[in-house]
């Protein structure tokens, strides 16, 4: 069963609209909004409401509601130089 | 007759604002020994407010020397420092000590790999101010190993964060990496032939993130010693549009630094 979800680029505050397979992994959506808006190579994380989701999470495994929304938050890493 | 007192005795305590804080145990917070992981941007924020806050005893680590490029956001830095042959770990703990002269500051010159378990353990709390993956999961590994509170910052130009890991009970900071994380580190050291090309990408980096990032890490830290609630597990602060914002990190079952531990959700 395909689900249909929105994803919001933090930083632009842009959106896309995905539709996932149960068996895609939050990484492989990642990527691929990633690759979408052509970002910067680093490091992010997604977003369900008040948790970050694990790369390895399947999408049955996210109770995601149709449309519901996520969002790609780049994930700091420097600080030292 | 139980002693004799001046009319500004109360301005002659350095930390006469601090104590006026009630929750705060300043005791502990007196006592802990506290190890800073990293002396650049996030470093010299952290260990100034550790010190002014009331820490005595900070130790402080990092293998590098200062560049005039560290100057627009190291507050312990000089114009001097830039050629000498001084470390930062040494510059900041003289620093810091010349903002305290009660605090006992000490340099540690070295990489962030030579700390294992038995150079942690005896600290109470560790902040890492680092400016890479594998120095973090490094940290973040022992810190779990030992089971000693670790508080890490990240900052990215307006972009910051602040994770607060508390073993055995809490997520680390592995539990909330991906595969982006991990392609980043190997970007970073990426082998050619025989020899490691080590990468280090010249970040975007000011003094406005680097120092709410770094208080908020001490504060963080001010909170756990005084047996406040801390963060739950990662904040991330996004500066251009002025908002801070806390999300849980599910505990990874396959995370190697949880290993034979059962999360409270599970027991």
């Amino acid at each position: 069963m395909v689900v249909r979800a929105r994803v919001r680029n933090a930083e632009t505050g842009a959106t896309v609209d995905m539709e996932l397979e149960q068996e895609n992994t939050v990484e492989e959506i990642i990527e691929g909004v990633s690759a979408y808006w052509e970002k910067d190579p680093g490091a992010y994380v997604l977003r369900k409401g008040r948790r970050l989701l694990r790369g390895q999470q399947r999408v049955q495994e996210l109770d995601l509601q149709h449309n519901e929304e996520l969002e790609l938050i780049p994930d700091p890493e420097g600080g030292n130089r | 007759m139980e002693g004799t007192i001046r009319p500004d005795h109360l301005d002659l305590d350095r930390l006469d604002r601090t104590r006026r804080i009630g929750w705060v145990d300043l005791e502990r917070i007196q006592r802990a020994r506290t190890l800073v992981v990293g002396a650049g941007a996030l470093g010299n924020e952290a260990v100034k407010d550790l010190v002014l806050f009331g820490f005595r005893q900070v130790d402080v680590m990092d293998m590098d020397r200062v560049v005039r490029s560290n100057l627009n956001r190291c507050v312990l830095f000089r114009e001097g420092d830039h050629g000498s042959n001084r470390g930062k770990a040494e510059l900041v703990a003289e620093r810091a000590m010349e903002l305290n002269p009660e605090a006992r500051v000490i340099p540690r010159h070295g990489r962030v790999q030579s700390l294992g378990p038995e150079e942690m353990s005896p600290y109470d709390l560790i902040l890492g101010c680092l400016d890479n993956v594998a120095a973090r999961l490094h940290l973040n590994a022992n810190a779990c190993h030992v089971e000693i509170p670790y508080i890490d910052g990240g900052t990215d130009g307006f972009r910051g964060k602040v994770q607060v890991v508390r073993p055995p009970e809490s997520p680390c900071l592995q539990c909330a990496m991906n595969r982006s994380h991990f392609k980043v580190m190997e970007r970073r050291f990426s082998c050619t032939g025989q020899s490691t090309v080590f990468y280090r990408p010249r970040m975007a980096a000011e003094i406005t993130t680097t120092s709410v990032i770094a208080a908020v890490q001490v504060r963080e830290a001010v909170k756990l010693l005084s047996g406040r609630p801390v963060i739950e597990h990662v904040l991330y602060y996004d500066g251009l549009a002025g908002g801070m914002e806390v999300y849980a990190v599910p505990r990874d079952p396959q995370c190697p630094n949880h290993a034979g531990q059962r999360s409270l959700s599970e027991i």
